[in-house]
């Protein structure tokens, strides 16, 4: 339904420019919950800012059912933002501003008021139609951009950083709703965010965006599970990493007594394993069992997080369920025979640096 | 909080010398307004509280006339001014940096800076060959230059507004469809609303206080209230003048009063 071909966006010229946006391409199916995850200044907002139209691309197509909207203004796309700060309009109502797109497309009175009436419903704001919009509390006002954005039934609706001005408990709450209304609606949602618990809850698909490019484009758990590189693996949930090298069809750990057999081309890789899939303890079925070194035990409610070290210095961490019968199965100072199972491991092409 | 900076309230004398202020600016007010109540001619003796004064003024055709040109004038003034200022307002804020913006910005601020004899005498040079050339004498001169000299009145309050107003506002609009056009009247026009009229009152009271300008531009048999105050100065001293200049001031006072409760901070 969306496809982005090459996006590049660029500020300024000469050699102050600044290249937000590296050739960006992927499409985006009708009904999707897709969101767009980096750190902060990898290009996120531009993105967006592009599909919206407030921008033009430098180069690259932006092609919606068919047709390049690259360069068509933001009043002629059938895309409307949830902005960060809100927007609302602080001389209307709440009612006014649901409807001002509707008036902006010159629609019948009776339908303005009509669908001003169904979206306050859906966001269950009705009693508050007449209240300026300067009056309301945070989550009311995101409420407010959110029926004012969906009232003109656009075919694609942008979220930029919706709930990061929300506190904890109402963000959570703000979630779920967001994702009951993409589902009752079956809109198309591009959501922007660089929460990543955020990101792996609601979304169907996420792109990991890192320095303007794009570094993946998964679902939740294939992100998760199948990271397809370190800047991913490091960004989504915590990760070891460890130097190791495939050869003649085994998958040698230099700190590891033990090998595995492997799927992979010969030549130097990096493994990556998850700490929840660390196993305390040696002897496993097919697993690499090294040797380490308690350095710290630092608790976290529902889990232990073991941080050790190997004989050569590398650093791995390991995550223990607490309320498990027999309590930990080490103390700080310890040395343990420690596993990694093989279903666990990922590898990952060695990069430089 | 603990040791205060500088505090000027700690200036010794300080006091003395703010309340000597105060009353040098507001006591010959005070005294001014006290006798156009005065019943009697002669000024500093009190005969008696009395509306006759007024009433005297109302009666006088000369004067009603004056006020009815400077009323014109000013409204005329004033509504040229706030319109021009708030284009100029607009293109300085409202579109990406552009070469002579800052040359713009002098232009318009002009008035403020430039001795108002001097831009009375340029005026004049120029004025007195077109009345010669043209032979018109009317009122479209005063409306020009006061025009002129107000815009940047009208343009300061107006200015302020757009530049403390979000932009992301506009862009909200025009992600709602709303056309450019649909956008200013819709959004940027109502937000500004306050302002415009703040600075058109402003505009109103700068024209309607002129006297240099105006004096050296007026042609013969014409007259803006503070010209004709003048010159009634020069010929008799009586207590009418006082009730003309005690309702000039509360004009003034009343409309200043108005655009100061229309820019102030909503809550
Ligand atoms: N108008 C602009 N002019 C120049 N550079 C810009 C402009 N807008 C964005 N950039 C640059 O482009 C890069 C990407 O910015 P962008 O706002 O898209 O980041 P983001 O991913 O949304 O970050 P955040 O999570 O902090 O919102 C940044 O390096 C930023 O400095
Ligand atoms: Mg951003």
């Amino acid at each position: 339904m969306l496809d982005l071909r090459n996006l590049t966006k660029r500020f300024g010229k000469g050699d102050s420019a600044v290249t937000a946006l590296h050739e960006v391409s992927f499409s985006i199916t009708e009904g999707e919950f897709f969101t767009l995850l980096g750190p902060s200044g990898c290009g996120k907002t531009t993105l967006l800012r592009l599909i919206a139209g407030f921008e033009p691309p430098t180069s690259g197509a932006l092609v919606l059912d068919g047709r390049d909207i690259a360069h068509t203004p933001p009043n002629r796309r059938p895309v409307n933002t949830v902005f960060q700060n809100y927007a609302l309009f602080p001389h209307l109502t709440v009612a006014e501003n649901v409807g001002f797109a509707l008036g902006a497309q010159g629609r019948p009175k009776v339908e303005i008021a009509e669908t001003v009436t169904r979206m306050l419903d859906l966001v269950q704001l009705s009693h508050l139609a007449q209240r300026k919009s300067g009056e309301l509390s945070g989550g009311q006002q995101q409420r407010v951009a959110l029926a004012r954005a969906l009232a003109p039934k656009p075919r694609i609706l942008l979220l930029d950083e919706p709930l990061s001005a929300l506190d904890m408990k109402l963000r959570k709450e703000m979630q779920v709703e967001l994702k009951r209304l993409q589902q009752e609606t079956g809109l198309t949602f591009i959501f922007v965010t660089h929460d990543q618990e955020e990101a792996l809850t609601m979304s169907d698909r996420i792109a990991v965006m890192g320095g303007g490019r794009i570094q993946q484009i998964a679902s939740p758990r294939e992100l998760y599970d199948q990271p397809a590189n370190r800047f991913v693996a490091g960004f989504i949930g915590e990760t070891n990493f460890l130097a190791a090298t495939c050869a003649a069809g085994r998958l040698i750990l230099p700190q590891a007594a033990t090998t595995l057999p492997v799927a992979h081309a010969d030549g130097p890789v990096t493994l990556m394993v998850r700490p929840e899939h660390v196993v305390l303890a040696g002897a496993q079925p097919d697993a690499l069992t090294l040797t380490a070194q308690v350095d710290r035990l630092v608790y976290f409610g529902t889990d232990t997080h073991v941080h050790l070290h190997l004989a050569d210095g590398c650093t791995l961490v390991a995550r223990v369920q607490n309320g498990l019968r027999g309590g930990l199965p080490c103390r700080q100072g310890e040395t343990i025979p420690v596993s990694l199972p093989g279903d666990a491991l990922h590898l990952l092409p060695q990069e430089a640096g | 909080m603990a040791d205060r900076a500088f505090d000027t309230r700690r200036l010794p004398g300080a006091a003395t010398l703010a309340i000597a202020c105060f009353a040098i600016l507001y006591l010959p007010m005070v005294i001014l307004v006290a006798n156009s109540f005065n019943e009697g001619r002669v000024i500093g003796q009190w005969e008696g509280l009395s509306l006759h004064w007024y009433g005297k003024a109302l009666q006088n055709e000369a004067f009603v006339a004056a006020a009815k040109t400077s009323l014109i004038l000013a409204t005329l003034a004033a509504m040229i001014a706030t319109i021009t200022a708030t284009m100029a307002a607009l293109a300085t804020t409202r579109t990406r940096g552009f070469k002579g913006e800052g040359a713009i910005h002098i232009t318009l601020n002009q008035p403020i800076m430039v001795p108002e004899i001097v831009l009375a005498i340029a005026l004049l040079i120029i004025i007195a060959q077109i009345k010669q050339a043209t032979g018109y004498s009317g009122l479209g001169y005063l409306v020009i230059a006061h025009s002129a000299f107000c815009i940047p009145f009208a343009y300061m309050p107006i200015r302020a507004r757009l530049e403390g107003m979000d932009l992301t506002l506009e862009t909200a609009a025009a992600d709602l469809y709303a056309s450019r056009f649909y956008a200013f009247r819709k959004v940027t026009l109502p937000l500004l609303a306050p302002a415009i009229l703040a600075g058109f009152m402003l505009a109103f009271v700068i024209s309607l206080d002129d006297v240099v300008i105006s004096d050296f531009l007026k042609s013969p048999g014409q007259d803006t209230l503070p010209t004709y105050l003048l010159g009634e100065l020069k010929r008799n001293l009586t207590s009418e003048i006082y009730a003309i200049s005690s309702l000039l001031l509360l004009i003034s006072v009343l409309i200043v009063g108005g655009s100061w409760l229309l820019t102030r901070k909503k809550t």
